[in-house]
């Protein structure tokens, strides 16, 4: 059979490039290594973990907020077999959607490994052995990424855990040890501490959500406490170690003392690791670069013509989202057309309770820039829609040009700020001004007025409702 | 105190002016308004009226000739019967002691000024420099800002006495009927700084968010949507007229923006269809280029030499057998003694370096109010750059051989053709020669290379039937022309040395006897 273009991976990027490829009429193959497409995202990242986040807020409010609102409960409980249960559902749902999207586009998909013979010939082995050759004119790679760990840490599986497991484990743990401040381990770290576990985060960093903008991961880590995380900054991991039922890890802190950390399990989330495992790269003459990713140029084509990567395999940001850009955008570069990717405004989501959203430059960006900028922040406990949700946690900062009042980074931590920094993506897309967004009805009661107002503290100082 | 008059600006060309007579004695009481004295200039006569009323203290006499602005008069006013200090005088005639009660007073009306209409076709125009700087006095129409459209440069007057706030800068491209700038409109005459009143702050800060409506740094941004398509397209967003707030490209616009740079470089093969689909045939777009600086310049001068000399052109035309007669004669012998082609160029300048020795007006200059004659001859040659027009000269070329001018002409043509040319090799020269022939020209009036006085146009050698001693013969004959600044060459001159050009030309050997 020969192809137009072929897809390997199916997740977030693979997909939708398969999509947007038989959309514009190339003819499509997709290879998935596992049972299921839908990648990492829709199978073991950000659809299950967004399951369990649900659930476990829900049970968080019932515990914690449900009185206040006056509403009694007696004799609450998690079913925990029934959230796992639930979140599976979702995952075949959406997973299942995928398939149906295959079908509909017409795209043949291939279950198995995917491996190059050359840049042409594709040869893919599906799990009992049985070999199939594929031949293809494109071929784009979005084989994505892996959870990554450290060389002294041995991964068990059971008590020392990645995400992966981290979504399927079958008791809530009652101390998890979070290796890694970082968006995966605040999340799943949520989920089990508003489940009742105890949850100690311990990151080499002396913030959490480093790549963020400071105020944010400030303001997250005194949300955090309040849910009873305990957090060990400035400490550097130096062993883990695992038996039947307990995890022990040392870490180093600043002044050198070890500090011994135990609990009943470890979950390693120190980032992710680009995945091109048996991808036979070498017979298609595709370069990877000293981080073990697949070097791209502007067009995402690789060192090979007519070989394209994208996604986490490929450098930027491992964000679905990104890779979903990227999927689209080769598809129209392979038809001739000219896409572009504003890759400083992609958004960045963090799925905690209060969220966190960001889009741009952070202030510590500007700062060593030596952008002349200006900041307004607007607290989401001046909101009355955030004091009648009783989610009054959180704030919207805006930085803008100091000179025009052009929009170039807006942070925000608080309800719902996940859906609320498309507008911000929107403004920058085009170049808003804050006073733009100042200008423009926002309706009320909704958390978007917090935006409204950030941005007209960022104009002028001149926020209405503080 | 007391008040000075001097003699007004009373026309253009005019520097000077005579005290013809005086109607008041000196001492004499005068009355505002009052004529006290006549005026000659070489023009006209004219009547001086009193700037205030006052005692009359002459200082020019009678048949005293002032030039512009110099003292006529004073008037003491403090000696005045009655004070009219209400009524503002003249002006010209503010003087800087005037009290500071009379100073001007803001009405606190705004004149908005906008792009005029300057022409049908033309729909934008660039600030090309103001002349007067934001935040001072300006007076109603006087010119503010020069103003370059792609046809024309023109000067803006001030709509108002006031004081200017820019709103559009310098280079900015604005449309017609787009604020270039706002005067906050004052009563009286110019004030003295400290005098400047207050509002003017608050102002200063609405005229530049007004500045933002009009052009700010998203001005010219392509939407996703609308980059993508443009990138499409090959159009730079920099050529596509945003109509999205602030000036932003829409979608829209960039559907509707057309091809106007080379086809983009090829796209991969799968699309080659729809790249051609995009270039429709037959449009009819027009293109807008900034203008270089050179271009700028060059367009600037001709502009200003067609305006501020009194330019006309004089014709004859060159029977060119002769000399084509010698050319064959002696090419080789030429070519093989000096390595230079002989070539028509050589003649001409040398038949000009005669002429204008014989006829200096053709060669001079006019620097202020005097005449400069050049005893030498050095000849601009027009040659036509990449780049555009240049004029390098050949120096001293009435002492230079032919084959000395031929080496030097292909010099300074091979300089300017890569842009090599120093400034020194384009600055001076006293008389300019063209060459429209090497396009093809049959006739055409050159503008002069100013501050020059003349030049001489070249054309294109078309045989002609022609009368010659009774009998029509076929010659190849050159039209010349010779465009000269009247101010100081006369028809007699000019006529004269385009004859003597000719006749050098048409009987060569006059060049080798200097006759």
């Amino acid at each position: 059979m020969k192809y137009d273009v072929t897809v390997i991976g199916s997740g977030p990027g693979g997909y939708i490039a398969a999509v947007r490829c038989a959309q514009l009429g190339m003819k499509t193959a997709i290879i998935e290594k596992y049972n299921t497409l839908g990648g990492t995202c829709l199978n073991v990242g950000c659809i299950p973990s967004k399951a369990l986040l649900d659930s476990s807020e829900h049970y968080h409010n019932a515990t914690h907020t449900f009185k206040d609102h006056g509403i009694e409960l007696s004799d609450l409980k998690v079913d925990f077999k029934q959230m796992i249960e639930r979140k599976t559902q979702v995952v075949n749902q959406v997973t299942g959607g995928v398939d149906f999207l295959m079908k509909k586009n017409k795209i043949d998909v291939f279950h198995g490994l995917g491996s190059f013979i050359d840049k042409n010939n594709i040869k893919v082995t599906d799990g009992d052995g049985k070999e199939t050759k594929i031949e293809t004119d494109k071929t784009i790679i979005a084989t994505g990424s892996k959870p990554a760990s450290l060389p002294f840490i041995e991964i068990d599986k059971k008590r020392i855990i990645t995400s992966t497991e981290a979504l399927v484990l079958k008791e809530i743990p009652k101390h998890m040890i979070v290796i890694g401040g970082g968006v995966i381990g605040m999340e799943l770290g949520s989920v089990y501490a508003r489940l009742g576990a105890q949850v100690s985060v311990v990151e080499f960093m002396d913030d959490i959500i480093p790549s963020m903008d400071k105020t944010m991961g400030k303001e997250l880590k005194k949300a955090l406490k309040k849910l009873g995380f305990q957090f060990y900054l400035g400490h550097k991991v130096v062993e883990v170690k695992g038996t039947a039922k307990t995890v022990t890890i040392k870490a180093e802190n600043k002044k050198g003392e070890i500090v011994d950390i135990k609990g009943d399990y470890c979950l390693v989330s120190i980032g992710r690791k680009p995945y091109t495992e048996g991808l036979g790269l070498e017979n298609a003459g595709v370069k990877m670069d000293d981080r073990g990713r697949i070097e791209v140029d502007e067009h995402l084509k690789t060192s090979t013509d007519n070989i394209y990567a994208i996604g986490d395999v490929v450098k930027g940001a491992m964000l679905a989202h990104k890779a979903e850009e990227e999927g689209v955008f080769v598809a129209e570069v392979i038809n001739g057309e000219k896409p572009h990717i504003n890759y400083n405004l992609i958004p960045g989501v963090v799925y905690t309770w209060p969220e966190v959203a960001a889009v741009g430059q952070t202030e510590e960006q500007l700062k060593e820039s030596g952008r002349a900028y200006k900041s307004g922040s607007f607290p989401y406990r001046a909101l009355g829609r955030a004091r009648a949700s009783m989610d009054i946690d959180g704030l919207v900062k805006v930085l803008a040009d100091k000179e025009t009042d052009e929009i170039l980074g807006v942070h925000m931590i608080g309800a719902r700020t996940a859906d609320m920094i498309a507008e911000a993506v929107v403004a920058m897309e085009f170049r808003a001004s804050a006073e733009d967004i100042a200008r423009m009805s926002h309706a009320h009661p909704t958390y978007t007025e917090a935006f409204k107002e950030a941005c007209l503290a960022a104009t002028d100082n001149r926020a209405l409702n503080v | 105190m007391s008040l000075e008059i001097k003699v007004p600006a009373v026309g253009e060309s005019i520097t000077e002016v005579t005290i013809a007579q005086w109607f008041k004695q000196e001492g004499d009481q005068v009355e505002m308004d009052e004529v006290i004295c006549e005026l000659e200039s070489d023009k006209a006569t004219f009547e001086l009226n009193a700037e205030a009323a006052g005692k009359l203290h002459i200082v020019a006499q009678e048949g005293d000739t002032l030039e512009i602005d110099e003292l006529i008069c004073t008037i003491d006013t403090d000696s005045a019967g009655e004070t009219k200090t209400e009524s503002s005088p003249a002006p010209e005639a503010a003087s800087s002691d005037k009290p500071a009660s009379e100073g001007p007073k803001s009405t606190g009306e705004i004149k908005e000024m906008i792009v005029p209409t300057v022409g049908e076709s033309i729909t934008e125009v660039t600030i090309s420099s103001w002349l007067k700087a934001d935040g001072d006095f300006v007076e109603l129409d006087e010119v503010i800002a020069e103003v370059d459209s792609d046809k024309a440069t023109f000067e803006l007057p001030a709509e108002a006495n006031g004081i200017l706030r820019i709103v559009a800068q310098e280079d900015d491209t604005i449309e017609i009927g787009a604020l270039i700038c706002k005067i906050e409109v004052m009563e009286g005459g110019a004030p003295t700084a400290e005098s400047t009143p207050a509002p003017a702050t608050t102002d200063t800060s609405s005229s530049t968010s007004s500045t933002s409506e009009n052009e700010t740094y998203a001005t010219g941004h392509a939407s996703p949507a609308a980059a993508k398509i443009l990138a499409e397209k090959g159009i730079d967003p920099a050529n596509v007229k945003g109509t999205g707030k602030d000036g932003r490209i829409t979608k829209e616009d960039a559907e509707k923006a057309q091809v106007t740079a080379p086809k983009p470089a090829a796209a991969p093969a799968k699309q080659e269809e729809t790249a051609e689909a995009i270039a429709a045939p037959g449009s009819r777009n027009e293109r807008r280029e900034r203008m270089t600086s050179l271009r700028k310049t060059v367009s600037k001068r001709l502009v200003s030499v067609k305006n501020e000399t009194a330019m006309l052109t004089t014709f004859n035309e060159v029977n060119m057998k002769p000399i084509m007669d010698i050319r064959k004669q002696y090419k080789e012998k030429f070519k093989e003694k000096y390595e230079v082609g002989l070539g028509f160029m050589s003649f001409f300048t040398k038949a000009v370096t005669v002429a204008a020795q014989e006829w200096p007006a053709v060669n001079a200059r006019i620097e202020g109010n005097e005449i400069v004659y050049n005893d030498f001859v050095d000849v601009s040659i027009a040659v036509s750059a990449p780049k555009g027009l240049m004029v390098p000269v050949i120096r001293n070329a009435e002492s230079m051989s032919f084959d000395q001018i031929e080496k030097e002409i292909i010099r300074l043509a091979t300089k300017a053709r890569d842009g090599k040319l120093t400034i020194d090799e384009m600055t001076g020269g006293t008389f300019t020669v063209t060459n429209g022939g090497i396009f093809g020209s049959m006739l055409s009036t050159p503008i002069i290379n100013a501050p020059q006085s003349a030049i001489l146009g070249m054309h294109n050698i078309v045989e002609r039937p022609m009368a010659v001693n009774g009998e029509v013969k076929i010659l190849p004959i050159m039209y010349v022309a010779l465009s000269y600044d009247h101010r100081i060459v006369d028809g007699r001159e000019s006529v004269s040395f385009l004859v003597r050009v000719k006749e050098l030309l048409e009987d060569p050997t006059r060049l080798l006897l200097g006759i």
